[in-house]
């Protein structure tokens, strides 16, 4: 048995790797290097495309030339809608009712692929080859009573399915590395899960002292740079502990 | 004679609408609540974009890294240029003079967000020049005259400037609801 787990997991590993380090950093092209924004963002670039979400559309600009973008294509994908993810040539846009999936094999026009609906609520979105982490908060203005992490499978892009969820307390952002995910859950902490085995998100560590709502993972620096309530802070990664190095408010 | 107590009883009725509608003021408002207000900026410099003095964070928004320097949107007001490369210390550079700011993104040395409903591109190669290099305007609802979320809010008043965001606060005697 230990035998097969020392092959199999590295092969995971490799997987996993292989496709978070992209859609964790953004993704680059050969003149069009880009950083990382957090999971509560509605913009992103993808190669020398600029992709923005509004309460009910998804309009895609082409950077070719950098200070003049041109707007290619303007999508109505739904409404309430709050986030936006890209994961290679995937887009996945997170509503108040649903997780939306486009494909931007052609970066121009998006094209829609897939979605999975959920209880109404606030719900931003991560995701890689396979899975799609979905958080969704309840509250006045979100709807709905739910406050849980979901845990989708997105291998067949076409028909994602519901394959766990985790409760939570009052989840926001939300960011990972290969094998460990960070919930942003508000007042509630910030909480490390182990994902080596990606449908079972394991609970590893709370972090508290802050109000979270937002997380970037540097994975370069091995720093997680979290917004949090009046500022951002920066915590040390150290296997499932973090050490808060500096917050910034003043 | 037997008229009179329905008579007297109509006499009475509007007082009695007096007395109801005079124990709820504001027609349901309350007198303090958590809302909604608006953020003005004048019309002159709303569309002025510029690098300025570090200053405080206020109202913290998204967050954006790239290259060891973190972008921190001040809700409606623009964008926190902080250096990270010591973590331990991180030290505000500049910030971003954009009203209306709610998002960015970043490629290369060009800075992508919103400058209230336009979409704006930020030449941010050299910090002590920071320079508006393209503007797209009126393309986006980043900011509507009406707040974000559902709930008492402050009436916008044209006479203080264009708004350019909306923060939550404790409001006093609020009359507009969404």
């Amino acid at each position: 048995m230990k035998k097969i787990l020392y092959v199999f997991i590295p092969i995971l590993f490799t997987v996993l790797l292989a496709a978070c380090s992209k859609g964790n950093k953004g993704t680059e092209s050969a003149s069009g290097d880009t950083g990382q924004g957090g999971s509560l963002a509605r913009y992103t670039i993808a190669n020398q495309y600029l992709y923005m979400v509004d309460m009910r559309e998804l309009k895609a600009f082409s950077l070719a030339n950098p200070t003049d973008p041109v707007l290619t294509k303007t999508v109505q994908v739904g409404t309430d809608i709050e986030t936006i993810f890209v994961f290679e040539d995937k887009l996945f846009i997170g509503s108040r009712q649903a997780m939306y999936i486009y494909s931007i094999t052609n970066p121009s026009s998006p094209q829609y692929l897939g979605e999975a609906s959920h209880v109404r609520a606030c719900d931003p979105v991560i995701a890689n080859q396979d899975y799609a982490y979905v958080t969704v908060r309840s509250g006045t203005d979100c709807g709905g009573t739910t406050n849980a992490l979901y845990v989708y499978n997105v291998a067949n892009i076409l028909n994602p399915t519901q394959v766990n969820v985790i409760p939570m307390s009052s989840p926001y952002g939300l960011g990972k590395t290969d094998h460990v995910l960070y919930v942003c859950d508000g007042g509630n902490g910030l909480k490390v899960y182990d994902i080596t085995s990606p449908v079972y998100p394991s609970h590893k560590n709370t972090i508290n002292g802050e109000i979270f709502y937002d997380v970037i993972v540097d994975e370069a620096d091995d720093l997680l740079i979290c917004m949090v309530q009046g500022g951002t802070a920066i915590y040390r990664i150290n296997g499932y502990n973090l050490e808060k190095l500096a917050k910034i408010v003043n | 004679m037997k008229r009179t107590p329905t008579n007297s009883r109509w006499l009475i009725a509007p007082f009695l609408l007096l007395l109801i509608s005079s124990c709820r003021p504001n027609e349901g408002y309350p007198t303090q609540v958590d809302g909604w207000a608006p953020i003005y900026a004048s019309v002159d410099s709303v569309k002025k974009i510029e690098g300025v003095a570090a200053r405080s964070i206020e109202s913290g928004g998204k967050i954006y890294i790239k290259d060891n320097i973190l972008y921190q949107v001040e809700s409606g007001q623009g964008i926190h240029v902080i250096d990270y490369s010591t973590p331990e210390s991180p030290q505000k550079l500049k910030f971003i003079r954009c009203f209306g700011a709610q998002e960015l993104s970043i490629m290369d040395n060009n800075l992508y967000t919103n400058n209230v409903n336009d979409l704006v591109v930020i030449d941010i190669s050299d910090l002590n020049n920071i320079k508006l290099v393209g503007r797209k305007e009126n393309l986006l609802r980043m900011v509507s005259t009406a707040p974000p979320e559902s709930g008492y809010f402050e009436c916008p008043d044209k006479s203080k400037g264009e708004i350019v965001g909306w923060q939550q606060k404790l409001l006093h005697n609020p009359r507009c609801r969404k």
